[in-house]
């Protein structure tokens, strides 16, 4: 153990001081990530997780980002807020906690949809309560979606009220939730934070001073939440699933630096950490006392182009940028091969087609020279990319697009920029490229929220920032969030993706996991499929 | 005395004004919207617009001064949007662990500095003077935030004597939490101490009362303990009040290393969010103590050395 923590720390004052070396020799691409994968498996089966689950015992959980708000309705911290309220509330369906892209009852037990699909009938689940005793009824159903499709009250993302018309009281358990248009994505767009249920009296009678000490319907209850050090959870007792959770105490340690988080695991102070940096894959995977779990999510390394930049609003341009690189290479030196290689410009969704029916961009660089030479930019352009400081990844995956196309005679400045600078760039369309986030992921596992970003100019958004503009996509994508039927979307989104794939807006390097370190005692640290700790399944063996 | 005092307190007071300034300017200056940031790119504009509406940051900059100014006087430094909570509640939770940090670490630099000051100014140019000058160069050399990991790695890692990271209140939680951040924070000041304190004490040897206490027999431990260290000391605590805004500057990095939930760790966070009431509450606090430690300087040299205080009058 000591060994194995004095050489992960030895590598992480390398990479402190080098400004991170450059990952030669480590690990083979297609090979890591399929034995990486295997190691989660391993992860469940890991010989202590066997027995069944026992009751008891406190998890701390060194966390890359604070929370400092619990106000579902204002989480403007990310997922540093996101993920604590998610174990505090829960809407009327809820993300599988498993990982699926799919929903599951919550509050309510079951609903009806019209075939119309612009009334929701939902049946609040018999005997379900708040954390403090008191019944879930129909008027706090109706009270928290009211204040859902304010867009007054609901300020960080009012964009999955969309279509929210009214909600109807029919008696005491059962609501009907009037669109004013259909929303194929609606049961997704209420199981996240905006959708959350809370009580409507104590709210109220206590406005703001709620959020402090604020009570809800998911596995735990907030303990304490001192600001800048940690937040505290206990077992909600009123809990809907009997049993669950098996955690008595749940402590998310805030840990910014990396170094910090990966010291309090091998130091035993905390027992998973997340935000395991790329670099510290590889020495993690050989450790005998921790399992590094690795889950698919909505997350990529999503490069902006800005289209009101001549040569960037150029197809051929861009697709000549796509085939100038060597995903594989990136991937292994870069990310320790932890990563998929896209056939989406967007993130990883639901109803992606798979890479056999959309075929990923492969380096071929004669084609990318073709390509270019055929466009108006045969000699090649100046243009520069911004990515957020402080990040080695980001820093070498720049060094490498600069060379990469540099061989087209295009000529990359890089810019590395803090991360209130870069934004406001990208917000303002003061840019040419730009990685606009250090984390990029989408808020649901349905690809109804950025299509609409994109491809939706009601939005107001501008293609997302980008300034990108095709009417036939802008079409497709409001027939596909607004059809109903499952099947029928299935079938429309690929075209959606293939279409995008090949106007390529942006440019997507790597689809990535999140990746979490954990002692190998313990078990059930599943996550959603947005990459969300619900830990009502997680509980700790014993020796 | 009482003059010379009022006047360096109004010489403060403009300081603190010009620092006002200075961080308004470059707080609303430098890009970034806070509003915008906060909500991200999937906020409309309108949303946006009207946030920003709501909070005052579309007004003027000159009334959005004045208002800043006028509630700074009367104690209220603003609400953080981002954290939606006041900048006074914010910094009243986390001033306790960055002020004991700098105290600590202040009194590892003087606890491990002057008896080294003497050791190497008693024997100039022997062995120990030249071991002590290398040793603590080095200490200053190093980075904080290698320096913070070794110590981290040997004393939490490795013997288990300390935990790796985390805060605790309390004396026992305190002693246990802090000890290695405030050896980190102490060690880069050693160097500081020792150099300044042994050209002062070599220097004040040479004079000719050191000789004439020599000649009257004194014990060479009360020639150094009493009559020259009282001397040398002056330019060592003028040198240490200047050095409390190093302390400050590194606690941002010290208490991020060891997860220390102080003002440093609250200050990167309001930079990184744009969070403009925030961090103008923080560098005013961070200037003002600057000011206080300088009055405090100079009361305390006054105290020492009567020469000082018949100066001012």
């Amino acid at each position: 153990m000591r060994k194995v923590a004095a050489i992960a720390l030895a590598a992480m004052m390398l990479t402190a001081c080098g400004g991170g070396s450059s990952g030669g020799g480590s690990g083979a691409s297609g090979g890591a990530k399929v034995s990486l994968s295997k190691s989660l498996d391993g992860a469940s089966k890991a010989p202590a997780c066997q027995t069944s689950p026992v009751t008891g015992g406190t998890l701390v959980y060194a966390r890359q980002q604070t929370t400092e708000n619990l106000d579902t309705l204002k989480l403007v911290n990310g997922n540093g807020d996101i993920f604590a309220s998610n174990l505090l509330f829960q809407g009327l369906t809820r993300p599988d906690p498993k990982g699926t892209p799919t929903v599951q009852p919550a509050i309510a037990e079951k609903w009806e949809v019209s075939s119309d699909g612009k009334t929701y009938t939902f049946h609040i689940r018999p005997g379900i309560k708040f954390s403090d005793g008191s019944p879930i009824t129909a008027d706090d159903v109706k009270f928290s979606l009211d204040r859902f499709g304010n867009p007054k009250i609901n300020q960080t993302l009012a964009a999955v009220a969309v279509g929210y018309d009214s909600t109807k009281v029919i008696d005491d358990s059962t609501v009907e939730v009037k669109l004013q248009f259909p929303v194929a994505s609606f049961l997704y767009n209420i199981s996240i934070f905006p959708g959350f249920i809370v009580p409507k009296k104590p709210l109220e009678a206590q406005g703001d001073a709620f959020w402090k000490k604020p009570i809800g319907s998911g596995p735990f209850v907030l303990k304490e939440l001192e600001r800048g050090s940690h937040i505290t959870f206990a077992r909600n007792p009123n809990y809907w699933d009997e049993g669950k959770p098996y955690l008595d105490e749940v402590r998310f340690d805030f840990a910014t630096d990396s170094n910090s988080r990966l010291l309090s695991l091998q130091g035993g102070q905390a027992q998973i950490a997340d935000g395991i940096p790329f670099s510290q894959v590889n020495s993690l995977k050989s450790s005998k006392d921790l399992t590094l779990q690795t889950a698919k999510v909505p997350y990529f390394v999503g490069l902006w182009l800005n289209h009101k930049r001549a040569p960037l609003a150029d197809l051929q341009v861009r697709q000549a940028m796509q085939y100038a690189l060597d995903r594989n290479e990136i991937n292994r030196a870069i990310f320790r091969g932890v990563g998929t290689i896209p056939n989406s410009q967007l993130m990883a969704l639901k109803y992606d087609a798979p890479a056999s029916q959309i075929k990923p961009y492969a380096l071929d660089m004669a084609k990318a020279k073709q390509l270019l030479g055929q466009s108006k930019f045969a000699k090649g352009f100046d243009i520069s990319l911004g990515y957020p400081a402080g990040y080695d990844y980001y820093k070498q995956l720049g060094l490498y697009l600069q060379n990469a196309w540099g061989q087209l005679g295009i000529k990359v400045k890089l810019n590395e920029l803090d991360q209130a600078s870069l934004s406001d760039r990208f917000y303002k369309g003061d840019y040419d490229m730009v990685f606009p986030y250090s984390q990029f992921t989408s808020d649901l596992p349905v690809p109804d929220e950025y299509a609409q970003f994109v491809a939706e100019p009601k939005s107001g958004l501008n293609g997302f920032f980008s300034f990108w503009k095709d009417d036939a996509i802008t079409q497709q994508v409001r027939k596909f969030v607004a059809t109903t039927d499952d099947s029928a979307r299935a079938q429309q989104w690929p075209e959606i993706q293939r279409a995008i794939n090949e106007q390529s807006p942006f440019i997507n390097i790597m689809d990535l996991p999140f990746i979490n370190a954990h002692a190998n005692n313990v078990c059930g640290t599943d996550v959603d499929a947005l990459g969300s700790d619900h830990l009502e399944d997680a509980w700790i063996a014993k020796g | 005395m009482a003059r010379y005092l009022l006047h360096r307190l109004a010489l403060g007071i403009v300081v603190l004004f010009g620092l006002m300034v200075a961080t308004f300017l470059i707080v609303h200056l430098v890009p970034g919207d806070p509003i915008r940031q906060a909500l991200g790119g999937r906020a409309s504009p309108d949303q946006v617009a009207a946030i920003r509406h709501n909070v005052g940051l579309d007004d003027p900059l000159p009334v959005q001064f004045w208002d800043y100014l006028k509630n700074a006087l009367s104690g209220n430094f603003g609400t953080s949007f981002v954290q939606n909570a006041s900048v006074g509640e914010l910094v009243g939770h986390r001033i306790a662990p960055s002020a004991i940090l700098i105290g600590y670490g202040m009194f590892v630099a003087i606890a491990i500095g002057v008896p080294l000051a003497i050791l190497a100014a008693v024997r100039p140019n022997g062995v120990t003077d030249h071991s002590v000058r290398l040793v603590a160069t080095l200490s200053f050399a190093m980075p904080l935030f290698w320096l913070g990991l070794v110590l981290a790695l040997v004393f939490g890692l490795k013997l288990g004597w300390f935990p790796v990271s985390g805060y605790e209140s309390g004396v026992g939680g305190v002693m246990r939490t802090l000890t290695l951040p405030a050896f980190t924070l102490g060690l880069a000041l050693t160097v500081v101490v020792v150099r300044v304190l042994r050209s002062s004490l070599l220097e004040v040897l040479q004079t000719d009362y050191i000789d004439a206490a020599r000649a009257r027999g004194f014990s060479e431990r009360r020639i150094v303990g009493k009559h020259a260290l009282r001397n040398a000391v002056m330019p060592t605590i003028t040198i240490l009040a200047i050095n409390v805004g190093f302390l400050i500057g590194n606690t941002v990095v010290v208490e991020a290393i060891f997860r220390i939930p102080g003002l440093g760790s609250l200050l990167v966070e309001g930079v990184q969010r744009s969070d403009y009431q925030l961090v103008q509450g923080l560098v005013l606090l961070a200037g003002a103590t600057v000011v206080l430690a300088s009055l405090f300087a100079d009361l305390l040299q006054a105290f020492i050395d009567p020469r000082v205080r018949l100066a001012g009058r």
